[in-house]
């Protein structure tokens, strides 16, 4: 019954919203060029020739035998399908209610109801009254999750004290890889398809405990502005093509694209896959939901790996050092230090030592023998306390994640090498480089992919490529005494390179890995050995090999962002050279938007000194 | 409503080859975990492992026959670090969602809350227990409370 009440409600609705265009509904001949049907068969315009081709991948999709190609000949179908007699789960309109809605709607044909037991079922179940857009945001000390995730979670009425948000259901689209496919044949059909996509529906305490608990990431919940029927349009359509295949490519047609999909059906109009172009990166979906004014309201969940260090700053130092010892097994729930607590001190201090045995076990691997033992101890002496004034919840980051600055950065600048004057360009598509504007962004995280760096100097005229960054990953944590991440870089491409005679374009490849340490809220430390390899005709024996060292300062801060240090390397093969570096760079930020930007680097190659200073400004789009 | 519940948990259950009800001693509480999943690339370009599975991987249930009981053992059997950890501190959102599921009332919340912190030690007699045992444990305590023994009743 809530069906039919329910699609009633949906085709008034869309008959208010789709009045202006009654252009196609006067012309019955013209409706499959309705954007609403090319949207529901999602159908893209062919890149080349005229007419469409649906994304769907799966024969089970289209009642037309060339229904994917042919918009027209599936909506003819349709609409003979669903005005045939008969009803239960096989009819058309159970199968494909969305369209069956709108086009009843559009050709004002009557809206018998029909019986639908397995999609009432479901639709039931799901009992939705409210979508969110959740969005997983990258985790500790692994930039290559920067791009972040995202699903959609179906909330329960609210007012109901039966319901439940944890207990609520989500919807994800992900490629259906097979579990003993490598990370490289999972690359490489990942990019150039082969995977099918599924959508598949599961709760939502779920994803909290594979996102928050395993992947340590924050998630943020923005929820849509959907009304009640926009909010059943889109269930209606996600019926029509959950179990149905549309292949998965990392790029574009990647998690966050099929939803942003289901959000133009529930919101004729929106066109939100309109701005995608060779790529959607979730963050940038979700500031593309936000400027389409679709968020009504957004709440933050913090990962276990947030809340726990914030549990234990929130401890005074002398119960942090209690903290790491209980953990560490060095000091008894049973011994004074603990006991002679006040009773809301000590609850503080179990909660927080209890979440960080936890944390550790599960991403440190912590033995079971020890850390069972001891949670169990822990939460049996906490339950002995009552109403304890619980430590005060992560507050939410100032700015957040799609508040951060745009990824697409061009840069100009000018500046002398070896008293040779250029002039610089560089063009980097994605994603964040250390310096950047910090706020939205994970503290000394680094990301930038396809990054082009190309100087004209001025003395001959002459255009070179100086490096083409082809990733280049960077991830410094500090380190403290209740965590030991590594920091650690990687990255290759082509870069110039100095064979004492000349500068040529050799590819790179280079990694590191050493400890990071905090000294105060916004700067750091860091300490890495690296490694580095380049290959070329012009190197003596066709390729050189360096051990090194990276020693360093960071700063971040929403106004100024300092990288500074001395690197060296030891040419081992070929040049038999030592290379060192002083350098340093600096960017003073203007909003978001643009950050001037210096760079100065003294180098002692080849026993002779050469200095190379730059400065300009960065533009983020 | 009850079904609602019960289809809510049981919907997500499917996607997994969720094993029928039956009783069993389901998971066994701070069992180690793999720790972050090695998808550097997965988390890099979006993808995921939809065939992955974690959490309800063992089958388990009380033997009630009452359906509330059941979707708690369920619920129970994938998130019992953090229903144990909510019930020592007899506050958070699971111990919410363990109400939700029994149907407890408002009105009886705070009693819930407050039978289920003092007897934590009954509930996770060791570092042993399993979500079943943990299950069997707490209906019986509440079949002995005169406010809470409705919700168990079968």
């Amino acid at each position: 019954m809530g069906y039919l009440l329910r699609t009633g409600q949906a085709v008034l609705w869309l008959a208010g919203t789709l009045a202006t265009q009654t252009a196609f509904a006067s012309n019955p001949h013209k409706l499959h060029e309705h954007p609403v049907w090319l949207t529901l068969g999602h159908y893209h315009e062919n890149s080349w020739g005229s007419g469409h081709t649906s994304q769907a991948d799966d024969p089970g999709f289209f009642l037309s035998e060339d229904g994917k190609t042919n918009p027209k000949a599936e909506l003819s179908a349709t609409l003979e399908a669903i005005q045939q007699p008969g009803e239960g789960n096989d009819h058309a309109r159970c199968r494909f209610p969305a369209r069956d809605a709108w086009l009843r709607q559009q050709l004002d044909l009557p809206n018998e109801p029909v019986s639908c037991p397995a999609y009432e079922d479901w639709a039931g179940t799901l009992n939705t009254e409210k979508v969110t857009l959740v969005f997983a945001a990258s985790y500790l000390n692994s930039p290559s999750s920067m791009f972040g995730h995202t699903f959609l979670r179906l909330d329960p009425p609210q007012d109901d004290n039966e319901t439940d948000l944890l207990l609520a259901n989500t919807i994800s689209y992900a490629a259906d890889a097979a579990e003993h496919d490598s990370e490289l044949l999972f690359a490489y059909r990942g990019i150039f398809g082969g995977y099918p996509g599924i959508t598949a529906i599961k709760p939502y305490y779920e994803m909290i405990r594979l996102y928050n608990d395993i992947e340590h990431r924050d998630l943020w919940e923005y929820t849509l502005n959907l009304s009640q029927p926009e909010v059943d349009t889109m269930l209606a359509h996600t019926w029509e093509i959950q179990d149905k295949n549309f292949d998965y490519y990392f790029f574009d047609e990647n998690c966050a694209y099929r939803l942003l999909a289901l959000i133009d059906v529930a919101r004729p109009g929106t066109d939100l896959l309109a701005e995608v172009s060779t790529h959607a990166i979730p963050s940038d979906t979700v500031r593309w939901v936000r400027d389409k004014n679709l968020v009504e309201s957004i709440h933050y969940r913090p990962s276990a790996a947030t809340a726990v260090s914030h549990h234990l700053d929130s401890l005074p130092d002398q119960h942090q050092t209690i903290a790491a010892a209980i953990a560490n097994g060095f000091v008894q729930l049973d011994a004074p230090e603990v006991q002679n607590l006040r009773s809301g001190e000590k609850a503080r201090l179990l909660d927080a030592t209890y979440d960080y045995v936890r944390y550790q076990s599960e991403a440190d691997n912590w033995p079971r023998e020890f850390a069972a033992p001891l949670s169990h101890q822990l939460l049996v002496t906490r339950s002995r306390i009552e109403n304890a004034e619980s430590i005060p919840p992560v507050a939410e980051p100032a700015v957040r994640d799609d508040q951060g600055h745009d990824t697409f950065r061009l840069s100009v600048g000018s500046g002398q090498m070896a008293h040779e004057e250029f002039t610089q360009l560089t063009l980097r598509p994605a994603y964040h480089d250390i310096v950047d504007p910090p706020e939205g962004y994970r503290t000394g995280a680094q990301l930038q992919f396809l990054r082009l760096d190309a100087r004209l100097y001025h003395g001959n005229d002459e255009l070179q490529v100086e490096q083409i960054t082809g990733v280049e990953i960077r991830s410094l944590s500090p380190r403290n005494q209740f965590f030991s991440p590594t920091s650690w870089q990687v990255g290759f491409g082509g870069r110039r390179t100095d064979t004492e005679t000349d500068r040529v374009l050799a590819p790179y490849l280079e990694g590191g890995a050493g400890g990071s340490w905090s000294l105060g809220d916004n700067s750091q430390a860091f300490a890495i050995a690296t490694a580095d390899l380049e290959i070329d005709d012009d190197i003596r024996r066709g390729y050189d090999f360096a051990p090194g060292a990276d020693l360093g300062l960071l700063h971040q801060s929403s106004r100024f962002s300092l990288l500074g240090g001395v690197k060296t390397k030891a040419w081992i093969v070929s040049s038999q050279h030592r290379q060192d570096q002083l350098y340093l760079k600096a960017n003073y930020h203007i909003g978001r938007e643009f950050s001037l930007f210096t760079e100065f680097n003294r180098e002692d190659h080849f026993d002779r000194y050469q200095s190379t200073w730059q400065a300009g400004i960065h533009a983020y789009f | 409503m009850k079904k609602l519940i019960a289809g809510a948990i049981l919907l997500g259950a499917s996607s997994m080859a969720f094993a029928q009800p039956g009783c069993g001693v389901g998971a066994m509480i701070w069992k180690g975990q793999s720790g972050i999943a090695p998808h550097v690339l997965a988390a890099t370009t979006n993808g995921t492992f939809g065939n992955q599975t974690f959490g309800m991987t063992t089958g388990t249930l009380g033997c009630s026959t009452n359906q509330s009981v059941q979707s708690m053992a369920m619920y129970m059997d994938s998130n019992i670090d953090k229903v144990a950890r909510d019930m020592s501190r007899g506050t958070g959102e699971n111990l919410d969602t363990l109400a939700v599921l029994l149907g407890v009332e408002d009105v009886d919340r705070a009693d819930f809350r407050q039978v289920l912190q003092d007897n934590f030690a009954a509930i996770f007699p060791n570092s042993e227990t399993t979500s079943g045992e943990a299950v069997d444990a707490i209906v019986a305590l509440l079949e002995q409370n005169e406010s809470l023994s409705k919700y168990v009743a079968a």
